[in-house]
């Protein structure tokens, strides 16, 4: 029950956090959009997300799919808490594709956490909510793992997803979050300006 | 801090050294009176991943922190947590949030002036996708707020402010320029009648240019006049407010950005044209096709067009007959940041070089994902980080060698400037042109009945 509470408190204090946001106040652009926003903001979801069209994605390849896997992992940890937790049936290939994720997903965390560590420019943009945040989730994941071969981690589990869901507002993590109103944002303000979706190369005429 | 100083008594440097509390103050509340629910949303979104570095052509040239667009963001996020976020407040050195104070404003000016080009490649980059060159601007205009903006660039946006042009082009000398211009058309044109006209109401179209064409390359203003009496365009200047440029928008100052950009509107309409053209200058298109009537906050009643969209469009109708058999050296096109990464305009200045050029090669990368030649920003008008924008142009000038190119094309006379530093650097051995101008040479006339 107390997962469920924090997560609650989670998910009320990321509304708070949003409702903050929204008082910094929205200046409406009255200029007269070339593109749609809309089209810009399903290109941000889409077709804007994948490799070939980041170029810092093509050059730092594992980290993507490093960073995919990490955040891929983590979701599917903190929606199978609450599967578990109401007793919804599941089966052992299902528990098996997801323990093997979370393992990726953690040796991805740890990854990433080391390298933040380790290189020196890294380093030196991080604070310390950057290394703990990562590391804290990292835990979590390997908790998961260890959950999901014998239950009696799952205490364990649930005490580091109750201080997960406490941090999050609170941390870095609020980017789960603010991810998506940035990218949203993003894709708004090239859609109006015509610059992506990438229009067709030749212009009809 | 600086490479140089702007002159022998640098009374900037004095006072950045004597700050007080009252500028502190007066900063902070000029960045929380910039920010919007945007910027608001960005704070939250960086995750400092850094992934951000290799897109920008400052780390590419120097690989060093101060260069990582993460860095450059994250001196301003640690500032608006520190002061507007609880956890800034409650726990700063945990969420990296500092104080504004002395060292820290002089970084700000050495870092968000001087390693900043404002292009946005490293907004398309990011993870997030959060628009590092807008709170970079909201920096900017929070330092204007206290009179911190470089002396030199500063000195640009006052002059506009005070003249009409940001050269300070006295009234008489650009009439002047117009009628020299007019002969030489006349010349060209071999039509005794063709003209360039100024003040002219009721014209379908304003034209402005940049200053620098007046001003250093006439030739520019007649390749346009060219192109406008060959499609047999209703046209004018104004004789009073002709800059398509606009510091504001480099300083960060809406205020002033308000009163250049509001000139052209107030121009139109006193002129009664149809359309507002602007000439080919990147950041100026920025400045007024999207950002002018948020500054002024109204509307415009009327459209705003690059010359380059109305020169394709006059090739796409017939209104004007291309040869490029008279452009024969090899060309290669610039994408300026501002005209082509936040502008839009992206696929017109390709079709019109195919039109009138025989040898077109693409650099790479280019559109969307190019590489700022380094001029933007408010570059070329801070001489105290000259070195820095030259060092930071040699990416662009890798591109344009790799072309083999002859001719180097952009639609920005700040990238032109640039291009041109960039060519005698770099021993590039190019020539720097408009695209107009290319289009100027590939005119044909049909003969006089």
């Amino acid at each position: 029950m107390l997962v469920l509470f924090s997560a609650l408190y989670a998910i009320a204090a990321l509304v708070f956090l949003w409702k903050k946001t929204c008082a910094f106040g929205k200046a409406e652009d009255l200029s007269t959009p070339r593109g749609s926003g809309l089209s810009g903001i399903i290109y941000a979801f889409g077709k804007g997300m994948l490799p070939w069209e980041k170029e810092s994605v093509v050059k730092h390849l594992p980290t993507y799919i490093g960073g995919i896997v990490y955040h891929s992992a983590l979701l599917t940890a903190l929606l199978f808490i609450f599967w578990d937790m109401f007793l919804l049936p599941t089966t052992s290939l299902v528990l098996t594709a997801l323990k093997i994720l979370w393992l990726a997903g953690a040796t991805a965390g740890f990854a990433m956490a080391l390298k933040r560590i380790l290189s020196p420019t890294m380093r030196r943009l991080s604070c310390p909510d950057d290394f703990f945040a990562n590391i804290f989730a990292d835990v979590f994941l390997v908790l998961a793992i260890l959950s999901g071969s014998n239950p009696e981690w799952r205490t364990a589990l649930y005490v580091c997803s109750i201080l997960l869901f406490i941090y999050i507002p609170l941390g870095k993590i609020r980017h789960c979050f603010f991810f998506f109103t940035t990218r949203i944002i993003f894709g708004k303000f090239f859609g109006r300006r015509g610059v992506f979706p990438v229009p067709r190369r030749e212009v009809k005429r | 801090m600086t490479e140089k100083t702007a002159g022998p008594i640098d009374s900037y440097m004095e006072k950045i050294e004597n700050l007080g509390d009252e500028e502190i103050q007066t900063i902070i509340k000029a960045l929380r009176s910039k920010l919007g629910v945007s910027e608001a949303s960005f704070v939250n979104s960086c995750v400092r991943c850094g992934l951000c570095a290799d897109s920008c052509h400052y780390y590419q040239a120097s690989p060093q922190l101060e260069n990582t667009p993460a860095y450059k963001l994250n001196l301003v996020l640690s500032i608006f947590k520190r002061y507007f976020t609880f956890m800034g407040q409650a726990a700063p050195r945990w969420t990296g949030a500092r104080n504004l104070d002395q060292a820290m404003v002089k970084e700000w000016i050495d870092v968000l002036f001087g390693r900043c080009t404002g292009c946005g490649r490293c907004t398309i980059n990011c993870t997030s996708g959060i628009n590092i060159p807008a709170m970079i601007r909201a920096a900017r205009g929070a330092l204007a707020a206290a009179g911190l903006v470089p002396p030199e660039l500063q000195a640009t946006v006052l002059m506009a402010v005070e003249s009409g042009n940001n050269m300070g082009i006295p009234t008489d000398e650009w009439i002047d320029t117009l009628e020299w211009i007019q002969d030489e058309l006349r010349g060209e044109t071999k039509d005794p009648e063709a003209t360039i006209p100024v003040d002219q109401k009721g014209k379908k179209i304003l034209y402005t240019v940049n200053p620098r064409e007046p001003k250093f390359f006439p030739l520019s203003l007649l390749a346009a006049a060219k192109v406008f009496h060959a499609a047999k365009e209703s046209w004018t200047f104004s004789s009073q407010y002709y800059d398509v440029t606009n510091y504001g928008l480099y300083s960060g100052d809406n205020s002033h950005a308000a009163v250049i950009s509001g000139r052209l509107a107030k121009a139109m309409e006193e002129l009664s044209a149809e359309i507002l053209v602007l000439g080919e200058c990147g950041h100026g298109y920025n400045s007024n096709r999207w950002s002018a009537p948020n500054w002024l906050q109204k509307e415009f009643p009327f459209p705003v067009v690059s010359v380059i969209e109305l020169v394709a469009d006059y090739i796409s109708r017939g209104r004007i007959t291309l040869d490029p058999s008279l452009n024969p050296k090899p060309v290669t096109l610039h994408d300026p940041c501002n005209l082509v990464r936040l502008g839009g305009v992206i696929e017109d200045q390709r079709y019109i070089l195919k039109k009138s050029v025989a040898d077109f090669v693409e650099m790479t990368p280019n559109r969307q994902k190019n590489y700022c030649c380094g001029g933007g920003g408010g570059q070329l008008a801070m001489s105290r980080f000259a070195r820095r924008r030259i060092e930071a142009g040699r990416i662009k000038a890798e591109q344009i060698r790799r072309t083999g190119a002859e001719i180097v094309v952009a639609p920005c006379h700040n990238c032109i400037d640039q291009l041109s530093e960039l060519n005698k650097e770099y021993k590039l051995n190019v020539e720097a042109k408009t695209v107009v101008e290319m289009v100027g040479d590939a005119l044909v006339f049909p003969a006089k009945q």
